[in-house]
């Protein structure tokens, strides 16, 4: 067991740096006497002896539901090891950002272009990649120009979900939620807390055609009762319990509530902001780990890896939009046809994250 | 005999170590010789460890608010700007009310956590066995568990207004600054009881008779008492501070939902945006950690030139003083009082939650989330973990804080004030701050160059783990080790015993109940810690919070309430283990003499 779990660690560091024969005693001694502590590594160490001299450990960090399905099919399949970070999105960017100066990570996959449009801009990512694959309306949308990220998957943004037992005629528009019938019924979360959120927030900025008119959105909102709670799971839980009866939240968490409660529907207001879910690459890991990268964002875009991504967190976010030609969607989820989608540029709203965020806690939240 | 006592004034003379030192090869590895060696070798040693576990990852951390570009993370080599920041607007605001609120929790946790111990360690107060139990269950729970349980209970449509009880006042009383000190200060008892326990376990009853027999009345003798105890109550108030100024669980549930700003809350949402402003939290961090000057000032001017050494060999065992049956009744509904405001309210909430299945619309109870979770391959991994973090950190750590301690509990030095600062301020910081500093005191290429490449493995999580849980076992050791004279140990070499023997036949059967208990403490604490945990696992081996996180965050709400459940059980199986083996293992001597901690 110990075994299995020092293995990946100090094969990948044998690709990077040389290691203190000393330390590595030290070290070791502590590790050993975690040995019962690494379970979950024994599995994803595993991996056939003609491939030790080539590969080198394939670091994920993940947010996604299905990421652990697809990192053991992954690893199955081509027999590289993988090392999953399997966290939420804040903490995986916060990771990033802390260890920008030495990274450890070789492929992150989160929810949410912004975020990657961020780290592309201080040149985080690897440019210039993308599998070879038949895209679909909603992928060609979501790829970027410098092809620093690739899109696997889309949920949106901002879905509603509300209680059809209490609400016979739901909202039908954006505006229609500022009227006083819907007064403190409706709930969203922060988007601070909620990674899905800001892509959200900065969705209805870019309908309304500004960041002020945004603002003065919001600001009604709340006038008119707006609860906010952290993330997905309280504001669905509060529209369980009755406290709202109307909640904003990203598509997979609302049609996943809808599953395992038959009296919430779940509605998309015109325009819904597209929210793409993507891998991007450490521009700065060895190039043998670059390329296991690429090589796993093309499996998880291959037909057996959307089989994977699609069965792998089927009441979560298995509930996705499918990016490619010849990939539908699972049946749980509303067609999108005669809804109006949007897509907001992320390297014009990811700069503007923090400030809104802000403006969002002390005006909307507090 | 001789040659042995002569061994034990090395530490302070040169020249009983020389002559030690000559009586050759084969008194190499004598237990004295050991003791001897690492007596002069400990302080450096010590002191390098801290800086090496807390001073450096700190400091990498809070030098982010002066110097972003140190650590890449901006353009600026120097800059106030932030600093600037924090001191105005909603920062400002934050971190006062944070100030505040720590102040009357560590308050609220005396006034119940004291009457507690007093009631368990000096009366006949019935089911008084079970109290101890109770407070490791307090201790066992995260903070954001309670905080949700109050809060589903109360907020408009909770299950409150749903069995009919229409009360407002109460839905405002909590969910705003009343609601955050009573669940701070609840959280502060059980810090509280353990040090006070402690103390009044090793406080005989030469005293109280004494002053009875001198005519005092009750309250006279308890006059006196108390202020044998200012160790172990100003310990208590320091570290109930600490840990309310810190805590991040309240703040960003109840509070959060409150609208009531938190720093703690601040410093997350600094870290946590994108990109992520480290120089801010560290700014907020700065102010969290010079607001422990107070209490650790307020602490100094208490016990200033005063000795509290009150257990010696002629302790006199304590005699409980039996309560009249309405004193009785008032004690029970006392305790039992605050029992179901700590457990009942926040188990109900975690619980019911567990048990429904269609995200709380309904009442309608299943099983269906425990089933997931015994069901789920993914689960035993991340809790056979945490069980092994959690036993190799107590165990590193309840050496290292007895040792702190020990340095803490003898004469007030310059040396002493700066670690009893050092501990007491990195207790004040969430461990979010610590695990960031770590990642930028650990993972620097430089580092990376010479073979030092510990992030992301095992090993950097545990001493992080050690890190954030050894201040919080050194001061409540404190307590306990202040109590204990000198003549205990001296009276073994006098009988001819070694250094460490006489220390372990005079000394740690007394210090062994609290010794156990300051374990388990740490284990409890890191069996569920979060923050350090998700920042520093090593990929591939999640520990129990993160997989409980991860379900919570992917929209398995019910199956993530139903994980904690199941973990907060087994951590209790665990306190139960170890304190039912100490109880068939140790000697009935220790259990004697080393009942300082019984509850």
């Amino acid at each position: 067991m110990t075994k299995a779990c020092s293995l990946p660690t100090s094969t990948r560091q044998r690709a990077r740096t040389r290691r203190n024969p000393v330390l590595a005693a030290v070290v070791g001694a502590v590790v050993t006497a975690s040995a019962g502590a690494s379970g979950a590594a024994a599995a994803t160490a595993a991996r056939p002896t003609h491939a030790r001299s080539a590969v080198v450990p394939l670091v994920v960090y993940s947010a996604q539901g299905y990421d652990k399905a697809e990192t053991q099919a992954f690893q199955k399949q081509f027999h590289i090891p993988v090392q999953l970070d399997d966290n939420s999105t804040g903490p995986l960017l916060t990771q990033i950002e802390a260890s920008k100066n030495n990274p450890k990570w070789g492929l992150l996959w989160v929810d949410g272009a912004t975020a990657f449009a961020g780290l592309d801009v201080q040149h985080l990512l690897l440019r210039g990649f993308e599998p070879k694959v038949a895209w679909n309306s909603l992928g060609r949308q979501a790829v970027p120009k410098d092809e620093s990220y690739v899109p696997t998957g889309v949920t949106l943004a901002g879905a509603m979900a509300y209680d059809a037992a209490k609400v016979s005629n739901p909202p039908t528009t954006w505006s229609q939620l500022l009227s006083p019938k819907w007064k403190s019924q409706v709930g969203t979360n922060d988007p601070s807390q909620s990674g899905p959120t800001y892509p959200f927030v900065a969705g209805m900025m870019n309908y309304l055609h500004g960041i002020p008119q945004g603002e003065r959105f919001f600001s009604q909102l709340k006038a008119n009762g707006l609860l906010v709670n952290p993330t997905n799971g309280p504001t669905l839980a509060a529209l369980g319990s009755g406290q709202i009866n109307i909640a904003l939240v990203q598509s997979s968490a609302a049609i996943g509530a809808a599953l395992s409660d038959k009296s919430l529907k779940v509605r998309y207001l015109n325009p819904v902001t597209i929210l793409p879910s993507a891998i991007g690459i450490d521009a700065k890991a060895p190039r043998q780990e670059q390329i296991e990268a690429e090589e796993f964002a093309s499996y998880v875009l291959s037909a057996p890896g959307q089989k994977v991504m699609q069965s792998g967190d089927p009441t979560g976010d298995s509930l996705y939009y499918p990016v490619l030609d010849g990939v539908a969607p699972l049946k749980a989820l509303p067609s999108l046809a005669g809804v109006s989608t949007q897509n907001i540029d992320p390297y014009v709203w990811g700069p503007k994250e923090n400030t809104v965020n802000s403006w969002f806690d002390q005006s909307i939240v507090q | 005999m001789t040659q042995i006592v002569g061994a034990s004034s090395t530490g302070a003379h040169g020249a009983g170590a020389s002559s030690t030192g000559a009586h050759g090869a084969g008194a190499s590895w004598s237990p004295a010789r050991v003791a001897e060696r690492m007596a002069l070798l400990g302080r450096p040693v010590l002191w390098l460890s801290i800086v090496l576990l807390i001073l450096a990852p700190c400091a990498s951390f809070l030098v982010l608010a002066v110097s972003p570009r140190l650590f890449g993370q901006g353009s600026q080599w120097f800059t106030l700007s932030y600093l600037r920041g924090v001191l105005s607007g909603g920062s400002a605001t934050a971190l006062l009310n944070s100030v505040w609120v720590a102040c009357a929790a560590a308050g609220l946790g005396l006034a119940v956590g004291f009457p507690i111990a007093w009631l368990t360690g000096r009366t006949d107060l019935p089911g008084r066995r079970f109290v101890a139990g109770g407070m490791w269950f307090v201790l066992l729970l995260p903070s954001w568990l309670p905080a949700l349980g109050w809060q589903r209970l109360v907020q408009p449509d909770g299950v409150m207004y749903r069995i009919g009880l229409d009360w407002p006042f109460v839905t405002h009383a909590v969910m705003g600054p009343l609601g955050v000190v009573l669940l701070l200060g609840l959280r502060s008892v059980p810090f509280t009881y353990l040090a006070i326990s402690v103390a009044l376990a090793g406080l005989g009853q030469e005293y109280e008779d004494a002053a009875r027999t001198h005519g005092a009345t009750r309250t006279g003798a308890l006059r006196l008492v108390a202020p044998i105890l200012a160790p172990a109550i100003t310990s208590a108030l320091a570290i109930c501070f600490a840990e309310a100024v810190s805590d991040f669980g309240v703040a960003s549930t109840l509070a959060y939902a409150s609208h009531f700003p938190l720093a703690t809350y601040q410093l997350y949402s600094d870290i946590n945006g994108f990109p992520p402003s480290f120089s801010g939290a560290a700014a907020v961090g700065w102010l969290l950690v010079a607001s422990v000057a107070v209490p650790i000032a307020l602490q100094a001017r208490a016990l200033r030139g005063r000795s509290y050494a009150v257990l010696s060999g002629r302790t006199r065992p304590v005699s409980r003083r039996p309560l009249s049956r309405r004193a009785k009744t008032v004690a029970v509904g006392f305790v039992s009082a605050f029992y179901v405001v700590a457990l009942g309210v926040p188990g109900f909430g975690a619980v019911s939650a567990s048990l429904l299945a269609d995200f709380g619309a309904s009442f309608r109870l299943t099983f269906v989330n425990y089933r997931q979770v015994l069901q789920s391959s993914g689960l035993s991994g991340p809790l056979e973990r945490s069980l092994v973090y959690g036993a190799i950190t107590a165990s590193i750590t309840v050496v290292g804080g007895f040792v702190f301690a020990t340095m803490l509990a003898k004469k007030r030095t310059r040396s002493t004030r700066l670690l009893d600062f050092l501990l007491l301020a990195s207790v004040a910081l969430p461990g979010v701050v610590l695990a960031a500093g770590y990642i930028f005191a650990y993972n620097q290429p430089i580092l990376s160059r010479i073979g030092i490449d510990i992030y992301q493995t095992v090993t950097l999580l545990v001493l992080g783990y050690v890190a954030s849980s050894l201040p919080t076992n050194a001061r409540v050791l404190v307590g306990a080790v202040s109590q204990v004279q000198r003549s205990l140990q001296e009276a073994g070499r006098a009988h001819g015993a070694s250094g460490i023997g006489a220390w372990a036949r005079g000394v740690f059967p007394i210090l062994s109940r609290p010794l156990t208990m300051a374990w388990l403490l740490t284990f409890t604490a890191i069996f569920l810690e979060l923050p350090i945990s998700q920042l520093l696992y090593a990929p591939g081996s999640p520990p129990l919070s993160v997989a409980i996180q991860d379900n919570l965050g992917n929209y398995h709400f019910g199956t993530g309430m139903a994980q904690a459940v199941v973990a907060v059980a087994m951590a209790l199986v665990a306190v139960a283990v170890v304190l039912g083996g100490y109880r068939l293992l140790a000697p009935v001597g220790w259990r004697r003499t080393g009942g300082v901690a019984r509850g």
